[in-house]
């Protein structure tokens, strides 16, 4: 069991390492590359659709969060009664909305951004901003949070498929932890998918601006 | 001057610029963060181990029960919005109250109290009454700088009366502070609650709340000109139907959710829980007249008795089940208990396929996901610039800047609240409280401030920053919400003399610190 574990941990992590270098898609956009805009854009569709399923499990953590934390009240303060494990739900549903949320919130560009000056900016410098903070920021905190999250203490936690530290409480603490590296991944692939979109306006924008400009002269 | 420092101080400037730029507030805090241990690593000041924990910190905010509440409310917010349970309450209310010289001003300064209390974004609850109430005001004639400044004025009440969601942020962050601050006095350390920072709100908001209603009385007297009543052929007198279910309902489960809260029945995630299922119900009724589905109106109407059964049942008999006797009568009743508490959950049932056939099910839960993860993505990349900017010694280099600062404690606070005022203007609240709070709370607790009165101070603070033009959030969202018929210039003027009333109330709750600290000392 703990062969196979460790197996497909790598298997994840060779995926991982084969799939990176499709982070340097929206830089290869950029330049008038033969390279076929089919792929990008399934690639595109995939992750997209990747953050509104996990966006619909986000959702349903949500409503599971506000009906266990009901529970645990009708428990409580009626019949005397709380579990370990219910408290649980509430948390891990928690975590989960919020985590599992993140990508689709980049998407629908719901993360909250200071827009003083944004909204006085040109759209190629908008553009620009996009791609330069997609690989200045999101790149290396989702790399850091991928690097550090799956650690020692990660392995072992699934190896020993680590339960709660107490007698009554879910035994799936390691599916928490686990969250953290997910959420670090969806944020990765939606970003990608965002820049790869922005990427392909910012070529169409200066190729029509260059003919404005022929035009004009 | 020290390599730490430099990196720091610059630091601190690249990540304000970086945050001008408009890039999203959570990646640009943790990425320039991440940039600045890149350059601390090269130069020999960061190492790489300093990093590898910082999956704990995430796992911090993971499984931080006071934090739950947040979600909830959001949740209870985006609930009440949608089902136009928060319309009504203005609209209602302003019938009522129409009929007076200024009334429609004065219920907008009540709902906005009210309503605040729920949603506690800014954004949302300016832009709500601004789409409702402003054009109304407008046609009544109102002048346009009493309606905007009203309006925005209003909307920013949602930051201080509990239960604001900002709120329940700041008291997370004080109460870190002020056990740090302890920590390093050696004293024992003073937790602060959510409990603490709500009841010591209550008093400054209620005086804040006053002043607004002060304000509009006094033009109502000398200036009845810019606050006509409304004419009787666009104003019907509400029916009893819509006083109780769309003014009263709501009002009663606001109260109870924050009274639960304020006398310490319920802590704030319960009360949280017991606020979204009671709006899912106000969200059943409103609607089922609307979709067509009054079938479901009746197991709407059981839930909500069997809650007043459950109370009463709950209260008068002994339901514990961990007993070692437990009589025949007492088991009889405790069926009946399960029996109500699955009609309760049946109305809820009922009450949101209500809300599901009204197409509002699914976007409200999808807005609530979203709020949350942009508020808690947000602190997740502050956690990261604090754990950056401490290991450069910037936490230190702000308690000292604070220490030099000449005039003492006193110099030191105003200093605070000036640079805290002046970020409002660029900054919301959450990123306010996640980055500034940490770095200024612990040497002014430590300099011997009560940490629920500097909590309460910086709220007061941060609300008058977004009512103040030109960069003021509120008024940039009403701007927004509004695109004619109103001049900014109206807007920026209608807010100078709310701005008077805020100083006012800052000034009057920094000289009497009792304000602040009277209640929670009484209700703790």
């Amino acid at each position: 069991m703990t062969d196979l574990l460790i197996f497909s941990g790598n298997v994840v992590k060779l995926v991982g390492l084969i799939l990176s270098p499709l982070l340097l898609l929206p830089l290869v956009l950029l330049f008038p590359t033969p390279l076929i805009p089919k792929i990008t854009k399934t690639c595109v569709r995939w992750i997209e659709s990747t953050s509104k399923f996990t966006l619909l499990a986000a959702c349903l953590s949500a409503i599971i969060m506000v009906l266990a934390q009901l529970f645990v009240i009708f428990g409580r303060y009626v019949f005397g009664w709380s579990a370990t494990w219910l408290n649980e739900i509430v948390i891990y549903t928690y975590a989960a909305m919020f985590l599992l949320a993140a990508a689709h919130t980049l998407q629908s560009n719901r993360h909250v951004r200071v827009d003083i000056f944004r909204d006085r900016m040109s759209p190629t410098m908008k553009n620009s901003i996009e791609l330069v903070g997609f690989y200045l920021f999101i790149v290396p905190i989702c790399i850091l949070i991928l690097w550090s999250s799956v650690s020692r203490s990660f392995v072992a936690s699934w190896i020993n498929f680590e339960g709660s530290r107490e007698s009554d409480g879910l035994p799936i603490y390691f599916l928490f932890r686990t969250l953290i590296p997910l959420f670090a991944t969806l944020l990765l692939a939606q970003g990608l998918a965002n820049a790869i979109k922005t990427a392909q306006t910012f070529k169409t924008q200066i190729s029509k601006s260059n003919r404005g400009s022929q035009n004009g002269s | 001057m020290e390599a730490e420092t430099i990196l720091a101080l610059t630091m601190f400037a690249v990540t304000i610029a970086a945050l001008l730029s408009g890039y999203p507030v959570a990646l640009t805090l943790g990425g320039v963060a991440l940039v600045f241990a890149g350059i601390g690593l090269l130069t020999g000041h960061f190492f790489l181990s300093d990093l590898r924990n910082f999956p704990l910190r995430i796992e911090g905010v993971m499984s931080n029960s006071v934090l739950i509440a947040v979600p909830l409310f959001i949740t209870m917010g985006v609930i009440l919005e949608r089902s136009k349970v928060a319309e009504d309450m203005l609209n209602v209310a302003g019938k009522l109250l129409g009929k007076i010289r200024g009334g429609l001003a004065l219920a907008i300064v009540l709902v906005g109290a009210l309503l605040a209390a729920s949603t506690g974004i800014v954004g949302a609850s300016v832009v709500t009454m601004t789409l409702i109430a402003l054009p109304t005001m407008l046609k009544t004639g109102y002048s346009p700088k009493l309606s905007s400044g009203t309006i925005a004025a209003s909307g920013t009440l949602g930051q201080i009366i509990p239960p604001s969601i900002v709120l329940i942020l700041l008291a997370d962050a004080i109460s870190n502070a002020s056990s740090r601050a302890s920590t390093s006095l050696g004293a024992l350390p003073q937790a602060v609650s959510v409990q603490d920072l709500f009841t010591g709100a209550l008093i400054p908001g209620f005086i804040l709340v006053g002043s607004y209603l002060a304000w509009i009385i006094y033009n109502a007297i000398f200036n009845p000109d810019i606050c006509p009543p409304t004419s009787d052929a666009e104003n019907s007198f509400p029916s009893t139907r819509e006083i109780f279910f769309g003014l009263f309902a709501p009002l009663v489960l606001i109260v109870a959710v924050l009274g639960s809260i304020l006398m310490g029945i319920a802590p704030p995630t319960e009360a949280a829980a017991i606020g979204v299922a009671g709006a899912m119900f106000l969200a059943g009724i409103r609607l089922a007249k609307e979709t067509d589905a009054d079938r479901w109106s009746p197991i709407i109407f059981a839930g909500l008795i069997s809650v007043l059964a459950l109370l009463f049942l709950a209260n008068t008999f002994d339901l514990r089940l961990g007993r070692d006797e437990i009589s025949f009568l007492d088991y009889l009743i405790i069926l009946i208990t399960v029996g109500i508490a699955i009609t309760i959950m049946a109305g809820l049932v009922a009450s949101t396929l209500v809300f599901h056939k009204a197409e509002h099910f699914k976007p409200a839960v999808t807005s609530a996901a979203h709020i949350t993860s942009m508020v808690f993505v947000i602190l997740i990349g502050a956690s990261l610039f604090s754990l950056v900017f401490t290991s450069y010694y910037g936490d230190e280099l702000v308690a000292s800047a604070l220490a030099a600062i000449p005039g003492g404690k006193w110099g030191a606070l105003a200093a605070t609240m000036l640079v805290m005022f002046v970020l409002g203007f660029f900054l919301d609240f959450i990123e306010i409280i996640f980055i500034v709070v940490p770095l200024v709370a612990p040497p002014l607790i430590v300099a011997g401030f009560d940490p629920i009165w500097l909590g309460i101070l910086m709220a007061l603070n941060l609300q008058t920053s977004f009512l103040t033009p030109p960069f003021g959030f509120a008024l940039f969202y009403l701007r927004g919400a509004i695109s004619e018929g109103i001049e900014t210039k109206d807007i920026w003027l209608g807010a100078i003399p709310f701005i008077a009333l805020q100083l006012a109330v800052i000034a009057l709750v920094a000289s009497v610190p009792a304000l602040a600290t009277w209640l929670p000392s009484v209700t703790r």
